[in-house]
């Protein structure tokens, strides 16, 4: 990292085009050391509000900055933040160092950042091969070498996870932690829970540009998701009257368990043991966190019919 | 300088630019040696007094023309294309720096380009002429320099032409559609015009009169070789402050 990383911070934000709010009076932040996850269905306003980021679209009001200035008030853009807006965004005919090169160039870099970043993102035996070539998932590895030219302390990624093999998710995960411990900034965005849940310590999570949550992951689902625990004794009769015994709610389940809504697992347990009743299952079940995004941004997605 | 050097980047690792170069060459040199092989077997005598053997060898800019003008224009329309302007920005967040850097990149190549498609075509047509005994024009001959520079700068002038037009429109078909009015179908067409609209086409369209900076001898009804250039050089900057203009306020 050649400077110290900044944060991200979102103050007011709004986008509108004709009267259409595509952001709407947006504020958050992504803060140094820690991976903020931008979440949100498609058409929420994720890559808006990152191109407002880079000043390639003007806010209608509101502000975002880096570090508390706008990117046109950065001395040095290129090695203050890095980024992957579209990994499809490549000269066909042009090969992926010449790619690397021409934006290396432009912002005055070393070249042997280009081979540097193509090490990086295990691209170094496709450097001489036209990006025309290439696989969704090689050049969203290109695209990530674009991101890191300067070293930035910000990196700003547009649907990184997008296109990429198992294996690909793997690694940008495990890039993206090792980037944080670093202590750069990484906000990346994705319309599917299931990326931020093993990649996002926090989130930042929209509709219809909207904010509807930020929160740190684990708070997030603390305040999202609604505990539940999964029972199931040798005799069921006599585990429903202790339960209705002490005052628990549960709803039988068809496999002979009880779904405990009122108490946590270390309760229902408890309750057991003084009954003398022998479990033959206790487990807690959560509520997946793809069911918790969608139930909070059914109300209000816009084209949820078209989109299913 | 970077950033200069970054466009140059951008513009010889494509396969595009080079195909363009070397066409918009050879269908000149190709085009002038057709324009004038008409003369072949005509007696001197048979030459009408007044004839330019320099403009007679230029003749192929009527075709090259348009494809140095898309040279332009593809310095930029491809970014659009590909959305690799986002990225461009990133990295160059200054709008009028990137737009410069492609500009001066564009007048360069296209200067280069330019002078070897009028010295070209030049020379090979008076290698012709010359062949055929028909009155053909030296590098030393009055004005014959003067008129190869201008078409150069002509050449040149249209390349950054193409570009500005490409930052307007953003796509390389529109691009073209542009160009071909403006090259071919306009100076055409608009001299068929009634009355002084007809006249004005005929003397003033820029790109008309800028063809007056490659004759030798001055054809009836046009403006000077200088006045043509300035011509051409008032339009292409006008054009050009406008899609600066429009580049550095547009969403992309």
């Amino acid at each position: 990292m050649t400077s110290p990383a900044a944060g991200i911070r979102a103050d007011r934000l709004t986008k509108r085009y004709g009267g259409r709010a595509v952001v709407d009076d947006l504020s958050f932040t992504a803060e140094p050391g820690v991976i903020t996850g931008f979440l949100g269905p498609n058409g929420a306003g994720k890559s808006t509000t990152m191109r407002m980021l880079f000043g390639l679209t003007r806010p209608t009001a509101g502000t975002i900055t880096v570090g508390g200035r706008g990117i046109a008030g950065l001395d040095d853009p290129a090695r203050t933040v890095g980024a992957l807006l579209d990994a499809r965004a490549v000269h066909p005919h042009r090969t992926a160092a010449q790619h690397l090169l021409a934006y290396a160039q432009a912002a005055g870099l070393d070249r042997r950042r280009v081979d540097q970043v193509l090490d990086t993102v295990g691209l170094r035996d496709a450097a001489d091969r036209r990006a025309g070539e290439f696989s969704l998932g090689m050049l969203q590895r290109l695209g990530i070498a674009t991101a890191l030219l300067g070293d930035p302390g910000v990196l700003v990624l547009d649907e990184p996870l997008n296109g990429l093999d198992p294996e690909g998710i793997r690694w940008i995960r495990t890039l993206m932690r090792d980037l944080a411990r670093e202590g750069r900034t990484i906000l990346f965005s994705s319309h599917l829970m299931s990326e931020m849940e093993l990649t996002a310590d926090s989130l930042v999570v929209i509709g219809q540009g909207r904010l509807i949550a930020e929160a740190t992951l684990d708070e997030f689902v603390r305040a999202n998701t609604t505990q539940a625990v999964s029972v199931r004794a040798q005799s069921p009769a006599e585990l429903a009257r202790a339960l209705q015994g002490a005052g628990v709610a549960f709803t039988a389940q068809p496999d002979s368990s009880f779904l405990v809504t009122g108490a946590d697992s270390a309760t229902v347990g408890t309750i057991a043991a003084a009954e003398g009743i022998a479990l033959d299952e206790l487990a807690r079940v959560r509520e997946s966190l793809e069911d918790v995004f969608l139930r909070l941004t059914h109300d209000i997605t816009e084209y949820e019919g078209l989109a299913a | 300088m970077s950033v200069l050097r970054s466009e140059w980047t951008k513009l010889r690792s494509v396969r595009s630019t080079w195909i363009a170069a070397v066409s918009a060459v050879g269908s000149c040199v190709a085009l002038s040696v057709l324009g004038a092989s008409d003369l072949l077997g005509t007696a001197p005598s048979g030459i009408p007094a007044g004839w330019d053997p320099t403009a007679e060898s230029l003749k192929g800019f009527l075709f090259a023309q348009l494809i140095i003008g898309m040279l332009g224009a593809l310095s930029i329309t491809p970014e659009y294309g590909t959305g690799m302007i986002g990225a461009s920005l990133v990295f160059v967040p200054s709008r009028s720096r990137l737009l410069a850097a492609k500009a001066t990149v564009v007048a360069a190549f296209g200067l280069v380009v330019g002078l070897a498609t009028s010295v070209l075509s030049f020379a090979v047509v008076q290698l012709m002429l010359t062949g055929a005994d028909l009155p053909a024009a030296g590098p030393g001959d009055p004005g014959v320099a003067r008129a190869l520079i201008g078409g150069t700068l002509y050449l040149t002038l249209v390349a950054l032409l193409g570009l500005a037009l490409g930052t307007l429109v953003r796509s390389a078909t529109s691009s073209l559609a542009l160009l071909v009015g403006a090259l071919l179908l306009v100076p055409a067409l608009g001299p068929g015009l009634p009355g002084f609209l007809g006249d004005w086409f005929g003397r003033f369209w820029p790109t008309t009169a800028g063809q007056a900076a490659y004759a030798v001898v001055p054809v009836d009804g046009m403006v000077g070789p200088g006045a043509g250039l300035l011509i051409l050089i008032a339009a292409a900057v006008a054009v050009s402050i406008a899609s600066h203009a429009t580049f550095r306020v547009r969403d992309l």
